[in-house]
Parts: C-alpha cells; sequence; structure tokens
C-alpha cells in the first residue's frame, strides 16, 4: 500500500510566495500562519488507501513558542555581550533544557499529525530524552564521533518506539549493526571519491605549479573545494537515502509493516538539479524543489499491512497541556520524525 | 437539491465511510445508505480553500468528512449561501495576487541584500569591540602564516624605512589604529587589510614598485579600508549572506551552499575600492604625494597579474558584476585626475 503525494509545484508556489511576502510585511508575525498553511498543504497532499493526513497545529500557539524561542536567544546574545559569564550560564540553561524542549516538540507535532480523524501521538519520557539528547551527544563528541552511529540509532529508536496512532503504537527494531554499516560505507565512499579525484587533480595541478608557483596556490585552494563540493553531492544523497530506507525500513505500527525504496541515485538526481534550477531561477524555484523532494521521499514508502487498517481505535483524548502547547514550538525544532 | 461524495471519520476509529452530504435548513445531512448523522453548520468548521487538497469539514464534537471533489462542494455551499472562504486563499487562488507578491519578494529581497545588509553590517561592525576584530586578527594571521605566507626577506632597515615613512604620514581626519606587518607570500604582489586594522604587505609588493611613494599609497588605501572598517563589513556581510545561504539551500551540503556566496560576494567591494581611494587621495594630497602614485602601481600590479587577468580595458558592466577589483581602468582614471599637489 504505498503512499501517495498530490501537491503540484505550481499550486505550492502560490502558497508559498504568499507566505513570504505576509511573513515579511508582518514583520514575522505571519510567519506562524505560513508554517500551518505550509504544514496543511503537505499533510493533506499525502494520501494513503484513498485518506489523506491532516495537520492540527494552531498558529497562535506557534507564534506564542517563537517569541519564547526570539526572547530566549535575545537574553543569550545580550547577556553574552555585557555580563558574558551571565551569558554563558544562560547558554547553558539552554542546552540543559533541550532535551525538554525536543519532548514538547515532539508532543506537539505527533498529536497535531492525524489520518483519518485519529491523532498521533508521543509517549517518550523526559527522563530518556535527556540520557538520549544530551548524555549520548556529550559522549558522542567526547569518542570523536566514533559512538555517533549508535547515537543515532538510539535517537531514531527513542523517537520511533514512543510514537502512536490512535491507541497503536509504533516499534522500531534497526540494530545498532546497521546503523554502522551505513555510516561505514558513506565513509569508505568518501575517502574513495576523494583519493581517485584529488589523485587526478594532483597530477594536473602539478603541471601548473612548475609554471606559476603563485597561482597553483589558489588553483590548489580552489581544486580542494571543488573537490569536497563533487564529493558531498555525491555522498549526502546517498547517506540520506540509505538512511531513511534503514529506519522505516525496521518500524512497524502494531504489525502492519513499512518499507522505504529511495536510490540514492534518485536523491542525487533530485537533489542536484534542485540546487541548479534554485540558483538559476535565484530562489524562485525552492517550492517546486520542496514539492519534488517530498513527492520522491513519500512515493517511495509504502504500508505493508498485515491486515484491514480500518480497524484502529482513537485514544482517550487526553489533550496535550495547554501550557505543553504553548511553549511546544520553542525552537520549532524539527529533528525529522 | 445538491449533494456531494465524501468520506466520513467518525473519529474514533479508522474506519471509513464512502458518504454523500447535503444541506437543509441550516444542517449538514450525511447519508451512507439511509441517514447516518445530522449536524448544524454552525458546529462545524469548514476548512478554507488550500490548493487542490481536500475540504475538510470538522464537526464540534467527534468526526469529520473529507471531500474530494472541489466544483460540487462550491455549488452545494453556493445552494445554501455558506461562505467559508478565508481572505488568505482568495490572495493564494488569484494569479494576479501570486504575481504581485513575486514581485515584491524579489524587490525585498534585492533591496536587502543592497541597502539593508551593508546598513546592518555598518552598525553592527561599529559596536564590535576592539579585542574582538584583533582576535579575528591574529586568528587570521595564524592561518596564513602557516599556509600563504612566510616571514619577509626584506632587511630590517628596509622594513623599519618604510615602517617610518608610513608613520610620519598625517591626515587631517584621525588615523585609525593599525598596524603593518611584512610577509614573503605564495600569492605574489598584494596588500590588505584585516578587521581589526592589521595591514599585511608582501615583499613581491614592495619590489614590484618603481618607487616608494607608491608603496605609501598603497598602504594609504589600506588605512582607507581600515578607517571606513571595510574588512569588518564585509566579513559581516558575507557571513550572513553565507548563513542565509546555508539555510535556503542547506538540503543538499551546506559547502555547496557557500559557493553562490563567494559569487555574490565579489559585488560589495567595488563601492569599498573607491572609498578607499578617496581616503587615500586625500591623505597622500596632504603629505604633498600625487594620489597618481596609486594608479602608477595599480597598473604595475595589473600588468604582474596579467597572466590571469584581462589586461586594462573598459570593462563590460555584466564582467564587473562578477570581479572582485572590477573596474580598475576607471579608478586609475579617477586617480589620475587629482591636480598634482
Amino acid at each position: 500500500m504505498r503512499f501517495s503525494f498530490t501537491g503540484t509545484g505550481s499550486e505550492y508556489f502560490r502558497i508559498w510566495i504568499m507566505n513570504l511576502v505576509l511573513t515579511v510585511l508582518t514583520l514575522g508575525i505571519y510567519s506562524a500562519w505560513a508554517k500551518v498553511r505550509r504544514m496543511q498543504y503537505f499533510y493533506r497532499n499525502t494520501r494513503l488507501n484513498e485518506s489523506s493526513f491532516d495537520y492540527h497545529g494552531t498558529p497562535v500557539a506557534i507564534l506564542k513558542g517563537r517569541l519564547i524561542a526570539v526572547g530566549l536567544f535575545a537574553a543569550y546574545y545580550t547577556f553574552l555581550k555585557f555580563m558574558p559569564l551571565m551569558g554563558l550560564a544562560i547558554g547553558l540553561c539552554i542546552a540543559l533544557i533541550m532535551p525538554f524542549l525536543l519532548v514538547i516538540s515532539f508532543r506537539f507535532r505527533l498529536y497535531n499529525s492525524s489520518y483519518r480523524g485519529l491523532r498521533f501521538g508521543f509517549t517518550g519520557s523526559i527522563k530518556s530524552a535527556y540520557f538520549t539528547f544530551l548524555a549520548l551527544p556529550v559522549f558522542t563528541v567526547l569518542t570523536l564521533y566514533l559512538l555517533a552511529p549508535f547515537t543515532h540509532q538510539r535517537i531514531k529508536a527513542y523517537q520511533h518506539n514512543n510514537t502512536r496512532f490512535g491507541q497503536s503504537e509504533f516499534t522500531f527494531n534497526a540494530g545498532v549493526g546497521s546503523f554502522y554499516k551505513v555510516y561505514f560505507f558513506t565513509l569508505m565512499q568518501l575517502v574513495l571519491i576523494i583519493v581517485l579525484l584529488g589523485f587526478g587533480a594532483y597530477r594536473i595541478l602539478k603541471g601548473a605549479m612548475a609554471h606559476i608557483p603563485g597561482e597553483a596556490v589558489i588553483g590548489i585552494i580552489f581544486a580542494v573545494y571543488m573537490l569536497l563540493i563533487f564529493a558531498s553531492l555525491i555522498v549526502v544523497p546517498y547517506f540520506i537515502s540509505r538512511i531513511q530506507n534503514l529506519i522505516w525500513n525496521h518500524t512497524a505500527l502494531v504489525e502492519h509493516r513499512f518499507s522505504s525504496a529511495l536510490s540514492a541515485r534518485g536523491m542525487t538526481w533530485i537533489m542536484i538539479s534542485n540546487f541548479i534550477f534554485i540558483i538559476l531561477t535565484l530562489g524562485l524555484f525552492k517550492p517546486f524543489a520542496d514539492i519534488r523532494m517530498a513527492r520522491y521521499r513519500i512515493e517511495h514508502l509504502a504500508l505493508l499491512p498485515a491486515g484491514s487498517i480500518a480497524d484502529f481505535i482513537a485514544a482517550e483524548q487526553e489533550q496535550v497541556s495547554a501550557a505543553g502547547t504553548e511553549t511546544a514550538e520553542f525552537f520549532d525544532v524539527d529533528i525529522g520524525f | 437539491m445538491k449533494t456531494v461524495a465524501a468520506n466520513y471519520y467518525d473519529g474514533k476509529n479508522s474506519r471509513q465511510q464512502a458518504v454523500t452530504l447535503s444541506i437543509s435548513d441550516g444542517m449538514l445531512e450525511i447519508h451512507a445508505d439511509q441517514l447516518i448523522r445530522e449536524v448544524a453548520l454552525s458546529q462545524m468548521r469548514i476548512s478554507s480553500k488550500l490548493g487542490n487538497t481536500p475540504r475538510l469539514l470538522h464537526f464540534a464534537q467527534c468526526g469529520h468528512c473529507e471531500v474530494l471533489n472541489h466544483a460540487d462542494f462550491e455549488a452545494l455551499l453556493q445552494e445554501s449561501d455558506v461562505h467559508p472562504q478565508s481572505l488568505i486563499s482568495r490572495l493564494e487562488n488569484s494569479l494576479l495576487y501570486a504575481l504581485a507578491a513575486t514581485l515584491i519578494a524579489i524587490a525585498f529581497v534585492f533591496a536587502s541584500y543592497f541597502w539593508g545588509l551593508p546598513w546592518f553590517a555598518d552598525i553592527a561592525a561599529k559596536r564590535i569591540p576592539a579585542r574582538v576584530t584583533l582576535n579575528i586578527d591574529s586568528q587570521f594571521l595564524h592561518v596564513i602564516d602557516k599556509n600563504l605566507m612566510q616571514p619577509s626577506q626584506l632587511s630590517t632597515e628596509r622594513q623599519q624605512a618604510l615602517q617610518h615613512r608610513f608613520d610620519s604620514l598625517h591626515n587631517e581626519k584621525d588615523i585609525p589604529s593599525h598596524r603593518l606587518e611584512f610577509r614573503s607570500s605564495t600569492i605574489g604582489a598584494n596588500a590588505f587589510a584585516l578587521p581589526g586594522g592589521t595591514i599585511i604587505i608582501t615583499d613581491q609588493l614592495v619590489k614590484l614598485a618603481s618607487n616608494d611613494e607608491e608603496i605609501l599609497a598603497v598602504l594609504a588605501h589600506e588605512l582607507g579600508h581600515v578607517s571606513e572598517r571595510h574588512p569588518l563589513r564585509q566579513l559581516l556581510q558575507s557571513s550572513v549572506v553565507g548563513l542565509a545561504m546555508t539555510w535556503y539551500l542547506g538540503d543538499i551540503s551546506s559547502l555547496l551552499a557557500t559557493a553562490p556566496t563567494l559569487l555574490l560576494e565579489s559585488n560589495y567591494s567595488r563601492n569599498f575600492e573607491r572609498q578607499a581611494d578617496l581616503y587615500a587621495a586625500g591623505m597622500l594630497l596632504m603629505n604633498h604625494i600625487s594620489p597618481a602614485r596609486l594608479a602608477d602601481i595599480l597598473q604595475e600590479l595589473e600588468a604582474a597579474h596579467a597572466d590571469r587577468k584581462q589586461p586594462i580595458s573598459p570593462r563590460s558592466r555584466f564582467a564587473e558584476l562578477f570581479s572582485t577589483h572590477p573596474g580598475t581602468a576607471e579608478r586609475i582614471r579617477v586617480l589620475r585626475s587629482y591636480p598634482a599637489h
């Protein structure tokens, strides 16, 4: 049962440009309303088995969250300038409450998502959030990122194992080893590209260096830069597609499983062509690019139903607390459901 | 009486039910085989049109309907005199408004880039304390000393002589605090200023100059950059442009996103060069040195870099847009037009 996406670039362009202009004209206030329109456009165009998803976030809640976020950051920067110690203390506080904010943001996002009239929900505990989003990242840095795949797996496990649809729970069973595998192959690819291309570039530049030493240095810097860009064009789409496939192929909703079949090649083509078109149109292609990317990712996702999907039951309508909703969009953190 | 096909969800489970909707006496009637539900129009929220997405009717108690047929639904609403259309969806659905919005957006981006950003950078540059900019300088020097520059090969006497002549220049305006650094470089004859007022001049430039007045002219020009805080403003402007680009294009690679920044950034320096020339000309005249010396060294530099740059000629406007040191011919012409003393 494939997911389908019915949004079109020309339609979204009009919504996007209106969002942009109204946001500018209202000095940013409209951005909360703009976000709701955008989310609704993408959710309602995402269809599964003849029904759409829907987004229910209210602009006022989002606006409050954004105001608080702006206030916090303003306080941080002002203090950092005039009373550096106080500023650092505030910065540390922000880091300390970040896991809490993330939980609140997941709750807000999922509670405000629905399919067939049933809401999604997030049940992750704040305690595990501190382990996953504070302790693990710190360890990751301390181990010079050797722990990065492990941390990535724990983050996804925390998110997906704590998500539910109505009363039914999602589960996640991708092991740490499979994350290390994706990271390893990505790294190998990067090394291979740099070695191969770097060798070629070196040979070409060696000739030039003998002629004009001054020019060659700039040439080398430029070549290294181009090399890294080229490498990232291949490696980034590869990584994104492999990780998304890994995550969704190991996610299930009760007994129904998911399957994601993104290809690295398709992803590379979309990303590179989007980039080129955005540059050529001085940015106006952006909404079309967003639609292309969403369509590619959504249409390669499928639900493998193990039975009827008509029998999910709504959860007891426990409201996400008013305070929760208000502070939920604190930082508009969206680390990708 | 008009009807429209819809999907009905009761909000308690995920079952989808195909229904037809009709409206009579301010009540929405939901029919499957028989009437399954009646809801007062005042007890529901009808979503405004959002592109071609399904229209949604959310009921106050629970449950909702999803309508895919826009035309039939509009006809039904029209007949029953219900108008849930919001202002925003009218704006979104008009090509004319979309066009107007596009023009406003383009105008806004251009205005922010050409006026807003320089204005912001100017204000911010004045507020950044000297200890911060000096720190930037020492970090920058550290990097270039490792990669691009070697200690100067000039004799200490020569360095001191140049330093002395430079120090003895006076100006009617206050001379900003600065520090002169000599380096030998692999990037050829060059001189440039850093945010904290450090001015670096390469041995290759010293050797290229036909006389010391030309060197002083170059230093006065760099002092002009320092006086107007150009290096710091440039740094701030390119940081903001870089951030904006990363945010806008960051999906694929933040590294790639910086590529257009380089292209855009070269544009700023034109104005800065002109201002620095003006400062240098004023200062040189005060010290009885002709601004034409700056023109001389510019020409010598141009000739030295002729391998990779085009010869001095009136450049096309388009070429100027993408050149870091554009209009050298124009600058030389202006510098030569000053009266000798």
